[in-house]
């Protein structure tokens, strides 16, 4: 008898194995399906994907078009940390646009910068990674870098999971006051996930940097350089490299996150400042600067922390101070700098001839003010000009005596006397508590609240009256400057801390600045009638440091339009309110038009209501039914499938158990 | 409805009587067929066939017995326990009761071949029978085998099916018993007197179809269900109060996890769409958990479907050929052995023994 052989019965053993594969593959499928399906609600729910789409997009764009480096005017322009800087051209993109013939004759360009600001994880000083604020997926964040008279754009997409705002430190801004940045005064924060652009035209030369002015957000990162090359400065001959250097103090924890819960709190009633955890230098440690000998270079110093001053000093080598904040000095040859926070120096600094020492440099705090230093504070940060990389790197030598340039004393090479001022603004520092037991710091009493709507957009709206200081509010320390008045700001410091006060929109003249008071006790108060010293030509920059309990006199011409912030630049000190605004010629200022996206900003920016609950079927939920009514239908046509399938005849099987035929094996065995 | 009718316990009862009906049927066809020498004594096969509806009516009333004492047990001991946290129960017993529907649906279309799987498997029985050992109780064994076979088939799905109703219907209320059970006998009698009539086997295939359509729609919609009674517990616990008992509007349901939500239409307290609900899964306010979890079930039973067609045509699991093929063997011979057994003791008893007068039970 012939059989045709069968492989396979489905009788009830198999049923068993049938089962067990199907449960196992069934959890494996829904295991799947599920992560898969939770992974898109949860994308599609917080819209990360269209940030992941924006982030993807601005990086390709960043990454199509090339640029040459800029300044070609100037072809030994060489820089510190070349690897880091061929990234950040690489993110930038310049436009060639229709340029204005400038009074040098250079032509204008506009250099825009496509920015997108997000978290990076670094580790800048080797003992600890972190997210830090990088733009294009790199920090540090790129150095600007432009022609005199050139127009600037920087256009920002904020990726960061809070706002942000960039402010361009030491630009007059001159009619784009609402490009300045510092939020409260002339923007709103730029909310998370939206763009902002800067755009503003650059006509002084000279060392700046750029950082965020929202929140305490720029020493978590947000903080880089901004350089304006001028082929006509004083010194264009005396130098063949063309390079920078940045210092900082360095937290290891965000700072906002110091400032909410370890600084201004009511266990923190002493106001003291948070410890940094480091230096860096050029936003690294263990810095070689790479030199040529008999050489020199213009070293633009910038210090970029958040709240100490540093002592620079470059052994064996002397340095010729010939530009600060922007304003061209008769050079100055000292052999140490001390900058504060925001300050810039631009020094000359000629290498030896003999390549056979490497030499180190370093950059100390000001640990006066600190307020304890802790033992394991690292406080001095040691680099070396670098003229043997094979070379030992010695250790630096130990100092005695803090000797240092006083910056009082230097000379701008544009001279002007002393103005004689119109209006004279008297204020003085002091720190207190309030009744949230929170100390604050004061100017005359009033600590600084930002106000909900700018004061800049409420000179705007408030046509006549904009001219009254209180329509913009009782802590914002507003004071209103005519148009081109001499003004004078009196400061007296009635805190017993050195300050470096920044000025938006200006430089000053430092007309007067008073030693330190002898003790804590006493203040050294200005007295217009007893004058201290007066230089013939008094030093002019943005950025200045006041002595403990002492006093310092600034002038400056109102002769630029706009609402102009002056505060500590001590981070922590702004945070506590120790700033005020000048709102400087309001009625000029409301001839502008504030560009649309300033205005979206603001908007942004105001509550309003929940959406309504979305009853019944809306898109998600008919698309929801449809789907699950067509899983149902095609899932019934599997199961149609199945059960119309071909049914075996296991009529031979019944045959085989009941003896009739021979079993399958036997069959194969036979063959 | 739902409230008097639960949808799935009708499912389970008819599949189970079904499966008793196409055993009885099997035998009868076996005894019409001559097995046992029935047919040579009409008086005999009218023995033989009351056997068959004694020992199926036993096992069926041991059955009713052990069911109405189950479930009574159940009903005045378990329904309190839970009442704290009902919402976790409920989803609990949900997936339980998916998993209950979902692992026997399929089985269901296969009614047909599991005529012959049950062909195969009285006639090995009766095979081994014939060959029982001797003494009281297989003299008794053989005597009645024919009533033996259905009390124990009957009682045994009888037992399952107890044990799946009450897996399937831990939520449901005591009165939603009755009646679906009733039916559930009712129609599995029938579809399998059609069965064994030779009826059209086509309609029944049909029938058998659209009847495991609605069983999987019912576990799509358990398991949905169940995903959104987890929810809504975590939604509870937050509120720290049932408000999704208070009505159906705004502030019932967490506005987060919300896919569709109307104000109205509640499946658990709308009298027609208590329906909607039992069959389909049909709940007022979707969260985004009930929905991924309907369709995951659906393409769940797509896959397993697509896998045991493979495993039929073809004779093995995707990638598992070997394995399966491995298993075949192995029974092949088991059964040969077995078989070899039995005919060696045949030829023993034949040899030894002469032919004892009552063989009416032997070949």
């Amino acid at each position: 008898m012939h059989f045709p052989r069968k492989r396979s019965r489905l009788l009830y053993d198999d049923h068993l194995a049938v089962t067990a594969v199907t449960i196992a593959v069934v959890i494996v499928v829904i295991v799947v399906i599920a992560g898969l399906l939770v992974c898109c609600v949860f994308c599609i729910g917080t819209s990360t994907l269209s940030s992941l789409f924006l982030s993807a997009l601005s990086f390709r764009r960043s990454l199509g078009t090339v640029s040459p480096e800029l300044g070609l005017d100037r072809p030994n322009l060489s820089d510190p940390n070349r690897a880091p800087l061929f990234a950040v051209f690489l993110a930038m993109r310049f436009s060639f646009l229709a340029g204005l013939v400038a009074a040098s004759g250079a032509l204008a360009k506009t250099v825009q910068y496509d920015m997108s600001i997000g978290w990076v994880t670094a580790n800048p000083d080797g003992e600890y990674d972190r997210p830090t604020i990088g733009v294009n997926g790199e920090w540090p964040p790129p150095v600007i870098k432009c022609n005199i008279h050139d127009r600037v754009i920087v256009n920002v997409t904020n990726n960061l999971d809070e706002p942000t705002a960039l402010h361009f430190h030491g630009m007059f801004q001159n009619t784009t006051s609402f490009m300045d940045g510092p939020v409260g005064v002339t923007q709103c924060p730029i909310p998370s996930g939206s763009n902002f652009i800067y755009n503003f035209t650059v006509n002084q030369p000279g060392t700046y940097w750029y950082h965020s002015h929202y929140s305490a957000q720029y020493p978590d990162g947000l903080r880089a350089p901004f350089l304006v090359y001028d082929p006509d400065e004083p010194f264009a001959d005396d130098y063949d490299v063309d390079t920078y250097l940045t210092v900082a103090d360095y937290y290891h924890d965000p700072t906002p996150w110091l400032s909410a819960n370890k600084f201004l709190t009511l266990f923190n009633p002493t106001g003291s400042e948070p410890i940094p955890d480091n230096g860096l230098l050029n936003e690294t440690q263990n810095y070689k600067w790479i030199v040529e000998p008999n050489t020199t270079y213009k070293l633009r110093l910038i210090n970029m922390g958040a709240l100490v001053s540093q002592y620079i000093w470059f052994e064996e080598h002397d340095v010729t101070v010939v530009e600060v904040d922007g304003v061209y000095v008769e050079p100055y040859t000292t052999d140490r700098i001390y900058i504060t926070v925001a300050q810039r120096y631009t020094v000359l600094l000629k290498t030896k001839n003999s390549t056979s020492t490497n030499y180190p440099f370093m950059t100390s705090f000001d640990t006066d003010m600190l307020d304890t230093v802790p033992d394991d504070l690292m406080w001095n940060v040691t680099g070396w000009l670098t003229y043997d990389e094979d070379g030992e790197f010695p250790d630096a030598a130990v100092i005695d005596e803090w000797v240092f340039l006083d910056d009082f004393n230097l000379v701008p090479v544009e001279k002007e006397a002393p103005f004689e001022p119109d209006t004279s603004i008297t204020v003085s520092v002091s720190m207190n508590n309030l009744n949230d037991g929170v100390n604050y710091a004061f100017f005359n009493d009033i600590t600084y609240v930002a106000p909900k709507v700018p004061t800049l957009f409420s000179v705007m709206s408030s046509g006549n009256q904009s001219t009254d200081a209180t329509i913009y509010g009782s802590n914002t320390n507003t004071f209103i400057l005519d148009h081109m008045d001499v003004v004078e700001i009196v400061l007296n410091n009635a805190d017993p801390g050195k300050h470096p006060f920044h000025l938006h929109g200006h430089v000053f003249q430092v007309v007067e600045r008073s030693e330190a008071s002898a003790s804590d006790e006493e203040f050294v108060v200005y007295d217009a009638s007893n004058p201290g010293t007066i230089n013939e030509y008094p030093m002019r920059r943005d950025t200045v440091y006041i002595r403990p309990n002492g006093y310092f006199v600034l002038r400056f011409r109102a002769d630029n339009p706009g609402v102009w912030f002056f505060h500590c630049h001590i981070e922590w000190h702004l945070q506590q309110g120790l700033a005020l605004t000048l709102v400087e010629a309001p009625l000029e200022i409301q001839k502008w038009t504030i560009p649309e996206d300033h205005y979206a900003a603001c908007k942004a920016g105001e509550p309003v209501q929940p959406v309504p609950i979305a009853a019944g079927f809306k898109t998600k939920g008919v698309v929801a039914l449809v789907f699950s009514c067509i899983a149902a239908f095609v899932g019934m046509a599997f199961i149609l499938w199945y059960g119309m399938s071909e049914l075996k005849n296991t009529e031979h099987e019944v045959a085989q158990v009941m003896g009739e035929i021979p079993l399958d094996d036997e069959l194969s065995d036979s063959k | 409805m739902a409230q008097v009718f639960e949808v799935s316990v009708f499912f389970i009862v008819f599949r189970e009587t079904l499966e008793a009906a196409i055993i009885i049927s099997v035998l009868l066809a076996f005894l019409k067929q001559g097995i046992g020498k029935s047919m040579d004594d009409p008086a005999i096969y009218k023995r033989l066939v009351k056997h068959v509806w004694i020992g199926s009516a036993i096992g069926f009333f041991i059955c009713l017995a052990i069911g109405g004492a189950f479930i009574g047990t159940w009903y005045s001991l378990g329904r309190d326990i839970w009442g704290s946290s009902e919402d976790i129960w409920e989803g609990a017993f949900s997936i339980v009761a998916t998993v209950i529907i979902s692992v026997m649906g399929l089985a269901m279309l296969r009614l047909n071949k599991l005529k012959e799987k049950w062909r195969v498997k009285i006639a090995e029985a009766m095979e081994q029978r014939n060959h029982a050992g001797k003494g009281m109780f297989g003299r008794f064994s053989r005597k009645y085998a024919m009533a033996l076979l259905p009390f124990i088939t009957v009682l045994r799905e009888g037992v399952e099916a107890i044990v799946f109703v009450g897996g399937v219907s831990l939520t449901a209320p005591a009165k939603a018993f009755p009646l679906p059970v009733v039916c559930g006998l009712l129609a599995g009698c029938t579809v399998g007197y059609l069965m064994y009539k030779g009826g059209d086997f086509v309609k029944i295939q049909y029938f058998l179809i659209i009847a495991t359509c609605f069983l999987y729609l019912v576990g799509a919609g358990l398991f949905s269900k169940a995903v959104w009674y987890f929810q809504d517990n975590n939604w509870v616990k937050f509120v720290g109060s049932d408000v999704s008992e208070e009505g159906s509007g705004a502030g019932s349901y967490d506005v987060r996890q919300s896919v569709w939500h109307v104000n109205c239409c509640n499946g658990e307290t709308d009298g027609g769409w208590m329906i909607f609900n039992a069959l389909f899964g049909w709940v007022n306010s979707a969260t985004y958990g009930s929905v991924i979890g309907y369709n995951c079930y659906w393409i769940v039973v797509m896959i397993t479907v697509s896998l045991m067609l493979f495993k039929e045509k073809k004779g093995y699991f995707p990638f598992l050929k070997s394995w399966t093929e491995k298993q075949e063997a192995k029974k092949i011979a088991k059964r040969r052995a077995k078989m070899e057994r039995l005919q060696a003791e045949q030829q023993a008893e034949m040899s030894f023994e002469p032919k004892t007068v009552e063989s009416a039970d032997s070949v």
